[in-house]
């Protein structure tokens, strides 16, 4: 069974291990992101170090949660926050590339998935209000965005991620 | 799309009249200095004599040159910037009976989409939230 988060959950079956891998499949792929486009200034730099790291150290503890024999453990109950409102233009393409890699793997777990019953559709309406999210965030996507529209964008994206990542434990839970 | 000219007018139904201006720049902000700083009471009596035309200068200007010199001096750069970017804002302008703005960002791909959703939802009485627009709430 691999330790990295990236695999891992696609090694274990539905279960509690499986929400644990989820978790930290989510974490790593976001802490992954937000340091691959941390932003202009030193402070933006400094902010995104800071999430990216909260994001590694809960990815780490989950895994270790996913490879327990129950999948006991404690499993943050959302994403990292930022310490401040307002994202610069580069921090949200980090954000928007997140969330799509997450809705991603969220779409084709319930394609395989498959199936009509009441609780896969109810989980298609759900990654149909993420999908929501990601069109507003495409709709005022622009070059040099004023602080209005990254506000917007962050908000839509903060919200997005939320949601994806509630949406893929539930999945994960068989 | 003018910063001077309303781009629709619409009146709720409970008859309030308000303006809806589209531009691409952000005007400088009126910001009145304050006259009067200094101490009557340290002034000499005879400096007394000159107070009432002193504090007339002073008043005209903090009150208004300072201001138009600001505005008239920042004003180029904010439509340069304006000029530059992709994003649209859209105020609708209540002037009486009590003034209120309201400010939303969009962007050019959304603006006449934008703009209808504002003044329909202002027509029933109703501020909206269009999707391809950030609402900012009141301004100014």
């Amino acid at each position: 069974m691999s330790d990295s988060p990236y695999d891992l959950v696609d090694d274990l079956p539905p279960g509690a291990g499986r929400v644990a891998a989820w978790s930290a499949y989510a974490l790593q792929t976001y802490g992954d992101k937000v340091m691959a486009h941390p932003g202009g200034s030193y402070e933006a730099r400094d902010e995104a170090r800071a999430v990216a790291d909260a994001c590694h150290t809960l990815a780490v503890d989950c895994v270790r949660c996913a490879r327990s024999p129950e999948g006991e453990g404690g499993l943050p109950g959302r994403l990292p926050r930022w310490r401040t409102p307002l994202r610069d233009a580069e921090q949200l393409r980090g954000m928007r590339e997140a969330l799509e890699a997450l809705r991603i793997h969220i779409a084709y777990d319930l394609e395989r998935r498959g199936g009509d019953e009441a609780p896969g559709a109810e989980l298609r309406t759900e990654l149909a209000h993420v999908d929501e999210r990601l069109a507003k965030v495409e709709l005022l996507w622009i070059e040099r965005p004023p602080p209005e529209l990254r506000g917007g964008i962050g908000d839509a994206l903060v919200t997005g991620l939320d949601r994806a990542y509630a949406l893929g434990q539930r999945l994960a839970s068989g | 799309m003018s910063l001077f000219r309303p781009a629709r007018t619409v009146t709720t139904p409970s008859g309030e009249y308000w303006e809806l201006y589209v531009s691409k720049t952000v005007l400088p902000e009126w910001r009145e200095g304050r006259p009067g700083s200094h101490e009557a009471d340290t002034w000499p009596v005879a400096a007394g004599l000159l107070e009432l035309p002193l504090a007339l200068v002073e008043a005209i200007w903090s009150g208004l040159v300072r201001p138009l010199l600001r505005v008239a001096v920042l004003l180029p750069g904010a439509w340069l910037s304006g000029r530059r970017s992709r994003a649209i804002r859209i105020e609708a302008l209540r002037p009486y009976p009590s003034r209120r703005v309201l400010l939303w960002t969009t962007t050019e791909g959304q603006v006449d989409g934008v703009l209808e959703e504002i003044a329909a939802g202002l027509a029933e009485g109703r501020v909206v939230q269009p999707v391809g627009a950030v609402y900012s709430g009141q301004t100014g």
